[in-house]
């Protein structure tokens, strides 16, 4: 069976960092899914997610980030997608999903890339 | 010209998200000593995920202890994988490709697995249940570069 989990901490000028270990897939799509709606419902808009831990991902895995990306924005926050491994990257290469997400290529580039816009 | 095939023992599994790790390494196994790249190898991973995924989101409800199975060819020319279910027919060749601008100027989240499996495979059959054959058949096919 799939294995998925996440470790949130948090980073500096109330970034939050979701690290994402294991496997995302149409299994644990939903799972994540519910965590990364508490971790928005508890207030948090400047979100880097760091996928240097994560396996694997399909579309059901991109999919989460559609859901949430939209209010995320509206509130003014935003959900950055960083250190990715060469396989999960070209999930989001093959869709062309760097038109709207920023991806950087390590978690300080997007910490970085938050300063920027205060 | 003379060819040959490797075909591999087929793979059955129920209608569960829980199996598709499975799917994913039964294709990972059988595809590891041939002609493609690492990157075109995953991407055939993903694609079979993402059809296996496909067939078990609207079998499951309908047919939970009907098993899906999976039959591999690998030969000179191409790989083909053929997926085998028993649900109601779909035939993923008639979605219309997304619109990736208006995709994601609408943010929706669903509907991607379909268009990673065009874009990875290079061709896609399918044939639906029949009275003489009673289930579905998706067949998955990446062309040897040099023999496409």
């Amino acid at each position: 069976m799939s294995t998925f989990t996440t470790t949130v901490r948090h980073g500096e000028d109330d970034v939050v960092i979701v690290e994402l270990h294991g496997y995302l897939d149409a299994h644990t799509a939903s799972e994540f899914e519910r965590e990364l709606r508490t971790i928005i419902q508890a207030g948090a808009l400047r979100i880097i997610v760091d996928f240097s831990d994560l396996e694997y991902i399909s579309s059901a895995g991109l999919g989460v980030f559609m859901v949430f990306i939209e209010d995320v924005r509206r509130d003014r926050g935003d959900i950055l997608l960083a250190s990715m491994r060469e396989n999960v990257f070209s999930v989001f290469d093959l869709l062309g999903f760097q038109v709207l997400f920023t991806i950087t290529t390590t978690v300080d580039q997007a910490q970085q890339e938050f300063r920027s816009r205060q | 010209m003379t060819t040959s095939s490797n075909h591999l023992a087929p793979l059955r599994i129920l209608p569960r998200t829980e199996n598709l790790e499975r799917i994913r390494a039964y294709v990972g196994s059988a595809i590891v000593s041939t002609f493609l790249t690492d990157g075109e190898r995953n991407g055939i991973v993903l694609a079979v995920d993402e059809a296996v995924a496909n067939i078990v989101t609207h079998a499951a409800a309908l047919c939970p202890t009907t098993e899906i199975e999976l039959r591999i060819v690998v030969s000179d020319h191409d790989i083909a994988i053929e997926i085998r279910d028993q649900s109601a027919a779909f035939d993923l060749r008639d979605v219309d490709q997304p619109d990736m601008a208006a995709y994601f100027r609408e943010m929706r989240p669903g509907g991607l697995g379909i268009a990673l499996i065009r874009r990875v495979m290079d061709q896609i059959d399918y044939v639906p249940a029949s009275a003489d054959i009673p289930f579905n058949r998706l067949i998955l096919r990446k062309h040897h570069r040099s023999a496409s």
